[in-house]
């Protein structure tokens, strides 16, 4: 009898599976997060505070949580996902440069190669009518990791910041963005013991050579269409793989990354987020379809 | 299958003055929910505010859904409004008096 070969079985069933057939996910799926199912773990990016509120950063004061969303508009109804009902949506607020995001925050047990695959749309609030295509700043996608205790001295915390500047002081830019430079902490409260950084604050972006990109917004902001994206990265070197946009991929060294030394309470962790920004005074909003997380071991 | 639940704070340390109304929620997959708001500065006024839930068709245009109930003055006070049948959106929408203000916690508990 004909031995069959595991990976080719492996691809199979997922092409036989329509929710994961159009992910290419790594030997192990840590999670697969249909927002048909609610929220699967993303939520808000609280900011780091002692004894009151009012000591949270203005950044961070802004956030809010996700909604699962139909993705409902006044002139065509409900949207919907891909294949169901709803996706994650995250709102800023309605003033120019206000940002949101999701986190899913988990831990990894050994330091591989991990893919965070997922379908977006990022769109503005449709309160005109007008194309309005110049009134989402920029939506991306980060990553907030650092290596276990095992690692010893050279243990780090690492965090790649991928955006798409869609434009900015009304003007189209379209183009992939990323971070190097860390943003500087902040002493929060009394005790010593809590410091905060505003990582999606809007300076230190650079374009990524070769970043152009002409996404589909198509012509109403009551339209949207969702866009595959890919972030590989591994969490033994600590450095980015693989970075793609539906056809678009960008060598791993152009991708950024801001690295810090470790810090005392953050072990082993393995956050992903999903950023939003508008660049007029209504609300942007990125719905997120699905989401598939994997990894090498 | 186990029913959705999930504890939104839709407003956290914001401040209420003039016309003011927490953001918009979109609530289509839940079957009732409770509105908490809770009072995190005073509201130094003689006559409580009256807040309003309100209803939607598509996030942008709002209308009062009919339950009303006063704003506390008191810093840690909550109070809370028990609807259902809402459609896809709600919101807390607030007239506060001229030159008064208040910073409240507004939070959503919702069940489908």
């Amino acid at each position: 009898m004909e031995r069959i070969d595991p990976s080719a079985f492996r691809r199979a069933m997922l092409d036989a599976d329509p929710k994961l057939s159009r992910f290419d996910p790594m030997s192990r799926i840590l999670s697969f997060d249909d927002f048909d199912r609610g929220f699967c773990g993303w939520g808000q990016l609280v900011g780091n505070y002692e004894h009151t509120l009012d000591a949270m950063l203005p950044g961070y004061a802004q956030h809010s949580q996700p909604m699962l969303s139909s993705i409902p508009h006044w002139d065509a109804g409900s949207h919907g996902g891909i294949d169901g009902t709803y996706a994650l949506k995250i709102a800023t607020r309605p003033s120019k440069g206000a940002q949101n995001c999701a986190i899913k925050r988990m831990t990894f047990r050994k330091a591989g190669p991990i893919r965070v695959e997922a379908y977006v749309a990022a769109k503005p609030e449709a309160n005109e009518l007008l194309l309005s295509a110049t009134d989402v700043r920029s939506f991306g996608i980060f990553l907030d990791l650092q290596s276990m205790a095992s690692t010893g001295p050279a243990a780090e915390r690492v965090m790649p910041h991928l955006r798409y500047l869609n434009a900015s002081d009304g003007k189209l830019h379209q183009t992939w963005q990323t971070k190097r430079n860390e943003t500087a902490f902040v002493a929060i409260g009394d005790t010593g013991d809590t410091v905060s950084h505003y990582h999606l604050s809007p300076e230190g972006w650079e374009d990524l050579p070769g970043g152009e990109d002409s996404l589909c917004y198509n012509e109403l902001p009551t339209k949207l269409n969702w866009t595959y994206l890919r972030l590989d990265f591994d969490l033994e070197s600590m450095t980015p793989l693989h970075f793609q946009c539906n056809e678009k991929v960008f060598a791993p060294d152009a991708i950024g990354s801001i690295r810090m030394p470790a810090m005392k309470n953050l072990w082993g962790m393995l956050n992903f987020g999903f950023l939003v920004e508008t660049d007029s005074d209504k609300r942007a909003f990125l719905y997120v379809d699905s989401v598939c997380i994997s990894a090498e071991f | 299958m186990m029913r959705e639940s999930a504890h939104i704070v839709v407003e956290r340390n914001t401040t209420w003055e003039g016309e003011a109304a927490s953001e918009p929620y979109e609530v289509g997959w839940a079957k009732e929910a409770i509105l908490f708001v809770q009072v995190l500065a005073p509201a130094e006024h003689q006559y409580p505010a009256q807040v309003r839930v309100q209803l939607s068709p598509d996030g942008i245009h709002w209308c009062d859904e009919g339950t009303r109930f006063d704003l506390p003055s008191s810093p840690g006070d909550v109070v809370c409004a028990r609807v259902a049948h809402f459609g896809g959106w709600l919101r807390l929408a607030v007239s506060m008096k001229k030159s008064v203000s208040t910073r409240v916690l507004v939070s959503l508990h919702l069940k489908g």
